[in-house]
């Protein structure tokens, strides 16, 4: 097996990442403005098709997807992450999407296995 | 961006295992125009003082130990008083600002880590999430789905609230196979 290979295949890829989330978000919210009926199908649907996106990537990988939603309305949210891992093969990306409405941010852990 | 920098600086302090990172996104709300701002700090820092290898060092195997479980499961409940413990002691009395808010974050979650870590599970690797937010009459909704063994991984999570904030802590455990 190729060395390069296998470090090329176990370590976490932001940018692919960023965009298959990206994706999912615009498909799932897309131009909608915020609706309280809606918003926890709009959180499953995000999480789930995130989470199918990704393991079609085919990496081993162990991944968490974690999704905010929040109305705009002049509140401020601040989030922290603190992580005990590798560092060499381990990542973590957060996109953050928002429209007139709505703030979306989800953040994807990825841990090697 | 804050992840380039992050995987940057990691590669240049160059330990496998006992690095720790740190990263925080915040959101302000900008009171008269109806604009967000994001700011985006990231710090990462090595464990183990001393060591002044400036080549960068080929990534250590991790040894083969045979073993397909852990040996000491993720102690979800032992996990959520820790969180119910930092949480109430550091915003009991606390009002929300955004700069208190902002530092409070990432000590919180720092110091969390550390508590998780003192309890010394073989072969875990943690994720502590916190979010700290203004109790302003708006509705906010968290969620998480996960992609691991069910058998070994697991989470635990607790909020917080007070008068004028919220806190929602969450740590994930996962064993490293």
């Amino acid at each position: 097996m190729d060395e390069d290979q296998s470090a090329e295949e176990t370590t976490f890829v932001v940018d692919e990442i960023t965009t298959v989330i990206k994706e999912v978000v615009e498909s799932t919210i897309g131009n909608s403005s915020y609706q309280h009926s809606k918003i926890n199908q709009w959180m499953s649907n995000i999480v789930e098709s995130s989470l199918n996106q990704l393991t079609k990537l085919g990496k081993p990988f162990k991944y968490i997807v974690t999704c905010i939603i929040l109305q705009k309305n002049g509140a401020g949210l601040h989030t922290a992450s603190s992580c005990f891992w590798d560092n060499t093969t381990d990542g973590s990306c957060t996109v953050r999407w928002e429209n007139k409405t709505i703030y979306c941010s989800v953040s994807v852990f990825g841990l090697a296995i | 961006m804050s992840d380039l920098a992050k995987e940057k600086a990691a590669r240049l302090l160059k330990k496998r295992g006992s690095v720790s990172s740190l990263g925080s996104h915040e959101v302000r709300a900008k009171d008269t125009f109806g604009k967000t701002k994001d700011s985006i700090s990231t710090v990462s820092y090595m464990e183990e003082p001393g060591h002044h290898d400036d080549i960068p060092r080929p990534t250590v195997q991790m040894e083969n130990t045979y073993r397909l479980t852990p040996t000491r499961r993720f102690p979800v409940i032992t996990v959520k008083d820790i969180l119910k413990d930092v949480l109430t002691s550091y915003l009991q009395e606390e009002k929300y600002e955004p700069e208190l808010c902002r530092q409070m974050t990432k000590t919180i979650s720092e110091v969390v880590k550390a508590r998780v870590k003192d309890l010394m599970i073989a072969r875990y690797k943690f994720i502590v999430i916190i979010s700290i937010g203004q109790i302003r009459d708006l509705n906010i909704r968290m969620g998480s789905r996960c992609l691991w063994d069910e058998t070994h991984d697991n989470f635990s999570s607790h909020t917080f609230k007070n008068s004028s904030l919220f806190a929602a802590a969450t740590v994930y455990g996962v064993y490293f196979e």
